[in-house]
């Protein structure tokens, strides 16, 4: 079956600093991938350029066979004009890590903001769909709260409704609970694990590594810009990785342990 | 109290109130204009000023360095005199008095649109791109109606200086408050009377501004930002 994205041999530099040095992977619909790596490793950037929020200097991106941002013309590739972007970004929701949800706006409206400037939707239907999106979130009493007077973790579960009013095809999730305190990234997991449990294909930029062994089908391990080690939880947590993947993640298990105080498993 | 003491008059400002009106409406309509045309050209010069091309941004940054730097008066008396000699090009007075004033205050106004504009967090802008707006969509939706939150009360302090500068024109013989207020004194001797006259006119127009300026902000405060 064709993947739902197929990256293949990605570039990406910043000045003389190469952050990508050739990735390519591929997702499947309906598949919860984990990115894990250090920080620097290049995967926030491997992720805003699958929705071209950083544009790659080689290689391609493809969502459901077309390709992202660009198009192939007689005189080579070109730059796809805006609103045709505009309409591949909304197959491909992004959640930031800061949430970046538009404090003029209320719950509400920073959920329907899209389908109504971009899309067209009608006000009253746009509201009605808001509202069942903020109640999938938990988040029915904060409808008309503006993000000033939201917790982290409702802010962040806003702007998970925010994508999902794009009905996309994937969701981007861009490290979405490093920014909140420790008593709130349980709530904005469980939004997450849930749209995994329905089947919504996600890509998720992570550190948390009991999370990412939880949730997800496949993880891969970046550092350097380059792929080291990509595969099923099992393989990655398991004495099979590859040398820098098991450093990686036993300096995160064992920090796991001290603040548990637990064996781990 | 002696001779020397000094006896407060009053009687003459409302001897003169029709051309204190006058002089009102002129300052007020010389002020409205420099402060449409000034934020207008402003706007204009922040785009330059931000623009990626070198070619647009150095000459538009050169143009605010030199207005920002040249004191107002030159510019006025300088329009006035200097543009009918190098260009034959004259003006009357009030229309000089304008174009000065709103060269003068469009590189302020053009520093305020660009700082503001640059204040507003990149993620609010890729928050909107991520969900498919165009660059004109997130500038209108999110950009403009933010920064413009910012930018009130340096805007309502800006507009304030333009209502004062307008008292420049006056050297070129445009009748607003304070000009006629000089040629008042002349004619009656009472100088003081007229001259704290003056000053309570532009605070009667000066502080309501300020005033508005500031519930508007609180509101915003309170309601976007606890």
């Amino acid at each position: 079956m064709e993947p739902l994205l197929a990256i293949e041999g990605l570039h990406k530099s910043f000045g003389l600093i190469e952050v990508l040095k050739g990735i390519s992977l591929q997702v499947q619909r309906r598949e919860v991938m984990g990115f894990i790596g250090a920080s620097g490793s290049g995967k926030s950037t491997l992720l805003r350029c699958i929705n071209m929020l950083e544009v790659p200097e080689a290689g391609s991106i493809r969502l459901a066979g077309e390709l992202v941002g660009f198009r192939d013309t007689p005189r080579g590739r070109r730059l796809l004009p805006p609103r045709e972007l505009s309409r591949q970004r909304r197959r491909m929701a992004m959640v930031f890590q800061q949430f970046n949800l538009w404090p003029h706006r209320t719950a509400l409206e920073n959920v329907i903001e899209g389908p109504i400037v971009v899309q067209g939707i009608a006000p009253a239907k746009a509201r009605e769909m808001g509202e069942a999106l903020l109640r999938k979130v938990g988040l029915e009493d904060r409808v008309h709260a503006y993000p000033s007077r939201l917790s982290g973790g409702q802010q962040q579960r806003v702007a998970i409704a925010r994508a999902l009013a794009l009905q996309p095809e994937i969701i981007l999730f861009d490290e979405p609970t490093s920014a909140l305190d420790p008593e709130l990234v349980g709530e904005v997991l469980k939004v997450i694990r849930d749209l995994a449990d329905e089947g919504m294909t996600m890509i998720i930029v992570t550190h948390e590594m009991g999370f990412a062994h939880e949730v997800c089908d496949r993880i891969v391990f970046l550092a350097d810009g380059r792929i080291q080690d990509m595969g099923p939880p099992a393989h990655i947590f398991g004495a099979e990785a590859g040398p820098r993947t098991r450093e990686f993640t036993r300096r995160y298990l064992d920090r796991h342990q001290i603040i548990t105080g637990a064996a781990h498993g | 109290m002696g001779d020397a003491a000094y006896q407060w008059d009053f009687q003459v400002i409302w001897d003169y109130r029709d051309v204190f009106a006058r002089a009102i409406g002129l300052t007020l309509s010389l002020a409205a204009l420099t402060i449409l045309f000034g934020m207008v050209l402003g706007l204009v010069l922040s785009l330059l000023r931000m623009s990626p091309l070198k070619v647009v941004r150095w000459p538009a940054t050169a143009w605010v360095e030199l207005l920002r730097a040249v004191p107002p008066l030159v510019l006025v008396v300088w329009i006035y005199y200097c543009l009918p000699i190098l260009l034959g090009l004259s003006m009357p007075a009030f229309q000089t008095a304008v174009l000065a004033l709103s060269l003068y205050s469009s590189a302020f106004f053009a520093e305020i649109f660009r700082a503001g504009l640059q204040s507003i967090d990149r993620g609010l802008v890729e928050a909107a791109s991520s969900v498919g707006m165009t660059r004109s969509q997130a500038l209108r939706r999110v950009v403009l109606p933010l920064a413009s939150q910012r930018m009130l009360p340096p805007l309502v302090s800006q507009c304030v200086l333009v209502v004062k500068n307008t008292a420049l024109a006056g050297y070129i013989a445009v009748a607003d408050i304070l000009y006629q207020g000089q040629q008042i004194s002349v004619q009656t001797f009472r100088p003081l009377e007229v001259l704290t006259t003056v000053a309570v006119i532009f605070l009667v127009l000066i502080v309501p501004m300020t005033m508005g300026a500031n519930v508007i902000e609180s509101h915003i405060r309170r309601k976007y930002y606890r």
